[in-house]
């Protein structure tokens, strides 16, 4: 049959990045079906119990200035917070908590079920319709077409999904979920370049078989960090905390001889797993002279036993696993509750999608998530918001957005993706960002909330809250700016007093607030004077401290914005430039780059090969201008 | 439309000698450099012929300066053209002024660059700017072959691999806090870091040889009055440069003359003869000839071997020879053998100095001395000059030199890891340019090839 009404935008998948999608697009107020296999799901946590991390929580907190949920659900569903490498600088801070499987869903659910113009429909999505290189809507299992201007495919590990432990390998999209088949052959039909990919999940355990004795405890951060810019301290559950064990010489033991039966090491799977999250028996057999790795044990959540034992995700057999789980301190006696697992799925070349996610074979179909080879959470929901926003401008007829890299993390990791291809699962880490020092999670909300809010992204109670930020920012900034403290002053008694140099001269506040060994706390105890909102004190030290290295890099960015402005015309025949190598001309035939600085991030693609892009672009539109003037 | 914030500076006439040599300013600095060279604000598009001045208002060289503001020039931009006499010394003392006046060196071809972006150039032109860009990259390529085996860039490439091995452990500190890595705090980075400091001051060094024997080499003639340098001046010269008499002090001022020994640029300044005078002109004379000296790569120290009392090196100069100058930059010439009977030669002594006997006046022993100052300049025949540092790489290296400076102070005083790392980021942005460029993703890799990484 056909559904009896029409959608702007239909997403397909109910996980991080389907979840964001929809919830952008109805937010946009554009009418949004979602639709999912099974709506218990929702949201659901398919790997470890946590959200954020390095280089994670910046895209977390990104998705929340721009009105997305998964800040929220974390803040309502967090077991253990902290502050990673709260001891180094401000631009690398990342907040990273465990959250409770059943209480992150739930909020999640809660959000999606209350968001106005989006409406849940449970049915497996079998087939696309697509006419002249437009997609038109999707069929369901059962036979329902439900038409559309935009479809936004979030597929996750589901597509042609096969799940390995030890030699034996059943068709799943996830333990416990059936595999999209039909779906997967119908997507592997259009012109798109198709690959495998792998990840893997270690076994649970039952935390009533684990000795926490003799285990080293991790407990959150106090004072209790907080993931949402509206989120607060009291939306948290009741606080626990991880366990630390490690593998020792009988383990690696174990897994050495034991290698033979992995599906890695004899060859069954072939698709291609992420270097920074290997399974164990991948880390015994590359570090073989590291003797012990850590293992944290993380609470599933409040109402379980079941704890994810992080760093020992493997394919193995399960008695293998049930050796290696019991060879290690404290876990002894340990029952495991499910076995873990490697998944290999179907994932499409990023190379073939265009900024805004939308495929640039068919029309209105846009992918997001691990469909688009990455991993991880939190890079699902970032382009899960980017391509349900960018669905809903198309259904709106607006023009496409997405942040540049140096506006955002989403914008590297979008643009990593379509310029560099991926041939792992993409994670995202601090590295990548050459902005760094100004992308950071601090200051997601100054970054991106105005753009989400012209977007329609943004609710009213997070614009007046973020404008009361930027307010006060403004307003600290400038008082300290102009009021100064002359030499020999009280205050510049106390100073000396304190740091023991003189002030030879005058100083305004924010003079003083440059130098390493004054932060804003010690301005506010000598002065007598500050604001009291922890948020915009935070902001005026961190833009003061950094200052020099951030005009550095927004003079970096302003250089190159030039040939960012530059762009390609799709149809540009590469093989056809002159003085070009036959590598670099594959290279940019691959990956169909839009713009000239997006062809400069090409690995191989040299300065003088732009030079000849540059030059090659004019010639053509002297050309065409000639060739409009004589027709 | 001005694209770049930045304004680049290059000498834009051939190197070598010429009649005039021109440099070329773009950007939007172009104005107050004009300005700080010249002294006055220059008319737009008019010739004025002028001093070029030093920061300390000492005169340069004199030529005419242009000035066309955007967008009616080459560039589009605001552009100065300095055009001063022909010769590497005294563009590159022009050139390095413009630098400190904040302007930067170019990339070959960015002043072309600059111009198509900014619409400046038609079809045609930007056809012959193809080839042109075409044309040096295949000599780009002929370069990066002999230079594979050439040892400036195989130093480079070494500097890199280790800035890389410094990389990985400062960002594998930063992204992987919880693997048990915490190299910030455990000196690694501290060691590796002032040993890559080290290396690259070295090479710093070595590079500076190697553009010296591109650009040429100063050398000072020092000596007593009368020993017989303005002879030698002659004699290199192998013309009448200076006036030569027997009278005691004839040469007042710095006489500067530009010969080349096979190829290579030599900038010779013959220097007044150093004594205790109470003639105000000589003393001025005197007080050059030892700034001269000071500034000199080399020195020509030239006593009259027929004189007693000049056997004393240390009673010939007592001033200079207190401060213990590096034997190696000085050339002690036993000047008019054919009076004092000594045999014509080279040889080297016990303190250092390498000694040569000669005649400068009837030109005996001089293509000895062409000889050694040819293995001066580090020219040995028969071996490939592996050292072609040009300027350019040099201010690269010393712009490295400062981050990695700045990255020391980051990591020790104020422990800021995401700083150094950002210093560091710069760094290897700078070698790029010379050994081609390194990608986050690469790096990475190295990461996770290195360090067991993964929870």
């Amino acid at each position: 049959m056909d559904f009896p009404s029409r959608f702007g935008v239909i997403v397909v998948g109910g996980g991080h990045a389907g979840a964001e999608a929809a919830l952008a697009a109805a937010r946009m107020g554009v009418n949004t079906l979602l639709l999912t296999h099974n709506i218990e799901t929702l949201g659901q946590m398919s790997c470890n119990p946590a959200i954020g991390g390095i280089g994670k929580s910046h895209l977390v907190k990104e998705v929340d200035a721009l009105g997305g949920a998964m800040a929220t659900a974390t803040d309502k569903g967090g077991i253990q917070f902290r502050v990673l490498n709260s001891r180094k600088g401000p631009a690398v801070r990342a907040t990273r908590a465990q959250a409770d499987r059943v209480l992150y869903k739930a909020a999640m659910r809660h959000i999606l079920e209350n968001q106005p113009n989006l409406w849940l429909f449970q049915q497996p999505c079998d087939d696309l319709i697509v006419e002249q290189d437009q997609v038109r809507g999707v069929v369901t299992q059962m036979g329902v077409r439900f038409l559309c201007d935009a479809v936004v495919l979030t597929a996750g590990t589901f597509l042609g999904g096969l799940i390995h432990i030890g030699l034996e390998h059943y068709s799943g999209g996830r333990a416990g979920d059936p595999a999209s088949i039909n779906l997967a052959h119908r997507l592997r039909e259009l012109p798109l370049r198709v690959g495998r990919l792998k990840t893997g999940t270690p076994p649970r355990i039952d935390s009533r078989s684990v000795d926490y004795s003799v285990m080293t405890e991790q407990p959150g951060d106090t004072p209790l960090p907080v993931m949402s810019f509206m989120g607060s301290v009291d939306q948290h559950p009741p606080q626990v905390s991880c366990w630390i064990t490690h593998t020792n010489a009988r383990t690696h033991e174990i897994i050495a001889s034991n290698l033979d039966r992995s599906p890695m090491y004899s060859g069954v799977i072939e698709g291609i797993g992420p270097r920074y999250c290997p399974s164990i028996e991948d880390k015994i057999h590359r570090f073989a002279d590291k003797d012990s790795h850590q293992v944290f044990l993380e609470p599933e959540g409040l109402t379980t036993h079941e704890l994810y034992p992080n760093g020992i995700s493997t394919s193995l057999p399960f008695d293998v696993q049930l050796q290696i789980v019991r060879s290690m301190r404290g876990l002894e006696n340990a029952h495991i509750l499910r076995p873990g697992y490697a998944i290999e799925y179907d994932y499409f070349n990023p190379q073939d999608l265009q900024y805004s996610l939308e495929t640039k074979a068919i029309g209105g179909l846009f992918f997001a998530g691990q469909i688009n080879g990455t991993t991880g959470y939190e890079e699902a929901a970032a382009q899960g918001l980017l391509a349900g926003a960018n669905a809903a401008l198309r259904a709106q007829g607006r023009d496409s957005w997405h942040p540049r890299r140096d506006e955002a993390y989403i914008g590297v990791l979008i643009d990593d993706l379509i310029t560099l291809g991926t041939s792992e699962p993409y994670r995202m880490f601090t590295s990548r960002a050459e902005y760094r020092l100004i992308l950071r999670e601090d200051n997601a909300d100054l970054r991106l909330t105005e753009k989400g809010r012209e977007l329609g992204l943004v609710d009213d109670a997070r614009w007046a809250a973020f404008e009361r930020k930027r307010e006060g920012i403004e307003r600290e900034q400038q008082r300290l700016k102009t009021t100064w403290i002359q030499a020999g002053s009280p205050v510049a008694q106390a100073v000396e007093a304190r740091f023991g140099a003189a002030l030879q001269r005058e100083y305004s506040l924010l003079n003083l607030l440059t130098r390493p060994e004054i932060d804003y706390a010690a301005l506010v105890e000598l002065t007598g004077e500050g604001v009291e909102d922890p948020q915009v004190a935070e902001q005026v030290e961190i833009q003061t401290k950094y200052a020099g290295y951030i005009d550095r890099q927004q003079d970096e960015i302003r250089r190159l914005q030039a040939s960012e402005n530059i762009r390609l015309p799709e149809d540009l025949e590469y093989s056809g430039i002159p003085g070009l190598s036959r590598e670099i001309q594959h290279k940019l035939t691959q990956a169909r780059p839009q713009t000239l600085g997006q062809a400069s991030r090409i690995p191989g693609v040299t300065p003088a090969a732009i030079s000849l892009l540059m030059i090659h672009l004019k010639k053509r539109s002297t050309q065409s201008k000639t060739a409009d003037q004589e027709a | 439309m001005q694209l770049d914030q930045d304004t680049i500076a290059a000498v834009a006439t051939a190197q070598g000698y010429g009649g005039i040599g021109v440099i070329r300013l773009s950007g939007p600095q172009a104005k107050s450099i004009a300005v700080a060279i010249a002294g006055f604000e220059p008319k737009p598009r008019q010739a004025h012929y002028c001093s070029f001045l030093a920061e300390t208002t000492e005169v340069l060289d004199q030529g005419l300066l242009l000035f066309f503001p955007n967008p009616h020039s080459f560039t589009g931009e605001d552009v100065l053209e300095l055009q001063g006499h022909g010769g590497p010394v005294i563009l590159d003392m022009l050139l390095q002024r413009c630098l400190e006046l904040g302007a930067r060196q170019a990339r070959p071809g960015e002043f072309s660059e600059r111009a198509f972006l900014n619409g400046k150039l038609d079809l045609a032109q930007a056809e012959a700017i193809a080839d042109l860009i075409e044309a040096s990259s295949k000599q780009a390529a002929r370069n990066a072959v002999q230079s594979l085996q050439g040892a400036f860039s195989r130093q480079v490439h070494l500097l890199v691999e280790q800035l890389i091995q410094l990389r990985m452990y400062v960002e594998g500190a930063i992204d992987f806090p919880e693997e048990e890595i915490d190299f910030l705090n455990d000196g690694q980075i501290l060691g590796r870091l002032e040993h890559l400091e080290q290396d690259l001051d070295q090479l710093l060094q070595q590079a500076g040889q190697g553009a010296l024997l591109r650009d040429g080499m100063t050398i000072a003639i020092a000596g007593r009055p009368n020993a017989g340098k303005s002879s030698l001046l002659n004699a290199l010269a192998r013309r009448d440069v200076a006036i030569v008499t027997e009278i005691a002090g004839t040469t007042r001022d710095v006489l500067h003359e530009r010969i080349q020994i096979e190829g290579m640029p030599l900038h010779i300044l013959d220097t007044a003869g150093l004594r205790v005078t109470q003639d105000r002109v000589e003393q001025i004379g005197i007080q050059r000839a030892v700034s001269a000296i000071q500034e000199a790569d080399r020195i020509l120290l030239v006593v009259d071997s027929s004189k007693e009392a000049d056997a004393d090196l240390h009673e010939l100069w007592r001033e200079f020879f207190d401060q213990d100058p590096d034997p190696k930059r000085i050339t002690l010439i036993r000047n008019k053998v054919d009076l004092s009977g000594e045999p014509e030669g080279l040889e080297l002594n016990e303190a250092g100095y390498t000694i040569l006997r000669m005649a400068a006046r009837d030109s005996v022993g001089i293509d000895t001395l062409c000889q050694h100052l040819k293995a001066c300049m580090g020219y040995q025949p028969g071996l490939e000059m592996g050292f072609s540092a040009r300027r350019r790489h040099l201010e690269a290296l010393r712009r490295a030199a400062t981050l990695l400076q700045q990255g020391r102070e980051h990591l020790l005083y104020t422990e800021a890891g995401e700083l150094l790392a950002e210093d560091l980021r710069l760094t290897q942005q700078i070698l790029g340019e010379i050994t081609g460029s390194f990608s986050s993703d690469e790096l990475l890799g190295r990461i996770f090839s290195s360090f067991c990484i993964g929870k």
